[in-house]
């Protein structure tokens, strides 16, 4: 069968599951006895190994069924779980979660497990009561088909056909490839049993139930039906290859020699699936995988639907017609609620990011001998599916910093008369067209001077402009190229890429990173980021024919300032607003447009965009107005053009460019 | 028409697995349940001809699911699915009146083996 087609599906069900297992690591790690976890972690490890078996990844199969055997130990209370336990669950999850990389980008799971797997394999086995001894039973599966009947079986059988039954051997062929072979086996024994007594079994009913035979048994079965019957009743049974049935009669007793060997019912052990009830965590509601893509091309379609809205909305304006005003005023409030709705398609918890954390965060402070207690606060809080995506690593590179700079080794802390468990918290909310992420830790706070020392050290500033820095300045230093407070380069943090790579990352998200401090009480990083990136609200202004959107969240305002309050700072056009010195940026100059029309007036207006602390002013013809408008990538061709970061299209079927402010500024 | 069949399993991928098998070879898929709860809802909603029941699943299980759907209807046929090492439940499951078990990863004819004979 072709599995291609399942592997999405298998990949997205295979990170749920791994989440959930680290989850509930996470959990039972703490509440080490708690059997409904084991339960939990149990029936995912399960599912993700009947998955992965599916697919063909045997070497994760192999893996989670390790897991598996260990943990089903765990779950019968023949072992205690341990930090070995849980330290070498937490690492096969990890090559797990690597083997699942590697099959999202094309690879297999051909990573090496073995080390892995042997190391499961000796916890379950080392304190297992039920290792198997590899060489009990003889050599099954070529065995003696003969029965050795004792006395006691004798009389029995005897008795037996003198009352009119009859005794059958009987014996049965499985197929080769059957899995639990034992169970097949035990289907066999429930079906005889309708039909008699089974009196022996051989090879023995305990190794059965071990598995320990190979392709046949044979069964001794006292019965009143014939024998067409119950070979017909054991062959109506799946995967049974061949059912070879004689009559035992009273001569053939007579010859049997003695031995002694007991015969045992099956055991029909109990496992004890009723008492642990996993409470559901997630309510499972109806719900449909969509492809992002689909996403993206419906979001597409609708923004084509609006731009024809547009067009009416303005032919209505011409025309006047009541009754086409009134079909026109209702399609746009249909439009705008279908916006919404489209928008919150794309809208994802930011649990997908998070979820991840607690996980990390326990691997850094066991690393770094640090105790650390992380709270997340907002994880339902939603945003769009790209910036999700590219949220992450910045938020991990954060949160390192905080366990690794931030918190305080445990002794220090108990110093300076703060609980020796630090606390991280992360914390997510919607505030207007943004969402804020904050990561507060209550370590040590960032040192002004120390900062600023560094800072000349590496030449990013000079000793002279130190003075008049605010507290927000010194902690922005942070965040400049090539800065690194820590003494000694760590394992965690500190390989050479510093939070100037975090707030790039952000920036070109649409977002901002700031930073807050206390000496000796901690940090916060908050990140700004906008709600979507596939609508903005921007400002459309007009430069000679051609039109251009900025985005709002760069603008700090617009102004009109008469011609000859420009001036000129070394051949540079500035003005003098609110007492600061603004440069000039024409866009008519930086994208070259052509002159169309003959510019006489005496007032130049004027957009006010930002980069951080920079303030630049963008000279345009004239302002347009606000608008929503939805972002259009320009296709990879161009995807380089200078200061342009997309393009939209307007209500009346005009192209506008987006301006990206952040690279006319430098 | 093929005969009606219910597919039970928490995992939509094995679901999915399954409807193909039983789909290509002439069998109607008529529901699926993601849990042993539903799937008993489902079973008295549908009536299924057979139903194919995972073992591990949140909430009920299959065993349970199979329990209850037996008293339901003595007559139900349950087909339990498994995977490696599961012997204990898989015995369980037979003795509470399961038909037949069949083993993951499927293996397309095993499987339709199973269910022809358990209908048959």
């Amino acid at each position: 069968m072709d599995m291609s087609q399942y592997l999405d599906i298998f990949l997205d069900e295979a990170k749920e599951h791994l989440q959930n297992l680290n989850e509930q690591m996470l959990l039972l790690e703490r509440d080490i006895n708690n059997l409904d976890i084991v339960n939990e972690i149990f029936r995912s490890a399960h599912t993700l190994k009947g998955t992965s078996a599916t697919m063909g990844f045997n070497n994760m199969a192999t893996l989670t069924h390790e897991m598996e055997n260990l943990l089903d130990l765990v779950r019968n209370h023949k072992m205690k779980v341990d930090s070995r336990i849980i330290d070498t669950i937490f690492s096969s999850l990890d090559i797990l979660d690597q083997m699942v990389i590697s099959i999202s980008n094309g690879g297999d799971d051909s990573l090496d497990a073995t080390e892995m797997i042997n190391s499961l394999r000796s916890i379950s086995s080392g304190e297992s009561a039920e290792g198997k001894d590899q060489n009990s039973s003889s050599a099954l599966g070529n065995g003696r088909e003969d029965f050795l009947f004792d006395e006691y079986d004798r009389t029995i059988l005897k008795q037996s056909i003198e009352s009119g039954y009859s005794v059958y051997k009987i014996l049965v062929t499985i197929e080769a490839e059957t899995i639990l072979k034992s169970a097949r086996a035990f289907m066999v024994f429930h079906e005889l049993e309708k039909y008699g007594e089974i009196i022996k079994a051989n090879p023995p009913v305990e190794d059965l139930e071990k598995e320990d035979f190979g392709d046949h048994f044979s069964i001794i079965l006292i019965s009143k039906n014939q024998l067409e019957q119950v070979k017909e009743a054991v062959m109506s049974i799946s995967e049974i290859l061949d059912v070879n049935i004689s009559t035992v009669t009273k001569k053939d007793l007579e010859l049997e020699t003695e031995d002694s060997k007991d015969i045992k019912k099956i055991e029909e052990k109990s496992q004890n699936n009723n008492s642990t009830k996993i409470q559901a965590n997630k309510v499972s509601g109806k719900m449909v995988r969509v492809d992002i893509e689909r996403l993206d091309e419906l979001m597409n379609l609708f923004s084509e639907l609006v731009i024809d809205k547009g067009r009416l909305d303005a032919l209505a304006n011409d025309l006047r017609n009541p009754i086409l005003t009134d079909i026109v005023e209702h399609m746009s409030r249909i439009s705008s609620s279908l916006q919404t709705n489209i928008l919150n398609l794309r809208m994802v918890p930011i649990e997908q990011v998070f979820n991840r954390f607690p996980r990390m965060i326990r691997d850094l402070s066991k690393e770094l001998n640090k105790k650390v207690n992380l709270s997340i606060i907002g994880a339902d809080t939603e945003l769009d599916r790209t910036v999700i995506d590219e949220i992450g690593d910045p938020l991990v590179h954060i949160l390192r910093n905080a366990v690794d700079h931030g918190l305080e080794s445990v002794e220090d802390r108990v110093k300076n008369n703060k609980p020796e468990t630090g606390e991280i918290i992360l914390k997510a909310y919607h505030s207007g067209n943004f969402i804020f992420i904050e990561i507060t830790d209550d370590g040590k706070g960032i040192n002004r001077e120390k900062v600023i020392n560094k800072a000349i050290e590496k030449g990013l500033i000079t000793p002279e402009s130190t003075i008049n820095l605010t507290e927000k300045q010194v902690y922005e230093l942070l965040l400049k190229p090539g800065f690194s407070t820590a003494e000694r380069v760590s394992d965690i943090s500190g390989r050479g890429v510093g939070l100037d790579v975090v707030k790039s990352k952000i920036e070109s998200l649409g977002g901002f990173i700031s930073i807050d401090s206390k000496l000796g009480k901690g940090t916060t990083f908050t990140i700004q980021l906008p709600l979507t990136l596939s609508i903005i609200s921007s400002m459309l202004v007009q430069v000679q024919e051609e039109k251009y959107a900025i985005p709002l969240s760069s603008i700090i305002e617009t102004a009109i300032v008469k011609k000859d309050e420009i001036l000129y700072v070394q051949n540079q056009e500035v003005i003098n607003f609110r007492g600061k010195i603004v440069p000039l940026v024409s866009l008519k100059k930086v994208f070259d447009v052509p002159n169309s029309t003959n510019d006489d007036s005496d007032e130049v207006a004027i957009v006010l965009v930002r980069k951080r602390e920079k303030v630049a002013g963008l000279v345009v013809d004239s302002f347009i107005g606000q608008q929503e408008i939805v972002l259009k990538s320009l296709g990879t061709y161009l995807s380089q053009v200078f200061a342009i970061s997309g393009a939209t299209i307007l209500g009346d079927g005009q192209v506008a460019l987006i301006l990206d402010t952040n690279a006319l500024i430098k | 028409m093929g005969k009606s069949i219910l597919v039970v399993d928490d995992a939509a991928f094995m679901r999915m697995m399954i409807k193909e098998i039983l789909t290509k070879n002439g069998y109607e898929v008529v529901g699926e349940a993601g849990d042993g709860a539903e799937a008993i809802e489902k079973y008295k909603e549908l009536k299924p001809d057979l139903v194919t029941m995972d073992i591990t699943m949140p909430e009920k299980d299959g065993i349970e699911a199979l329990k209850e759907i037996k008293q339901l209807d003595p007559n139900a046929k349950v087909i339990m699915c498994s995977a490696m090492g599961q012997q204990a439940m898989v015995i369980d499951a037979i003795t509470a009146g399961a038909k037949d078990f069949i083993v993951k990863p499927f293996q397309a004819d095993r499987v339709i083996e199973a269910i022809s004979k358990a209908l048959g």
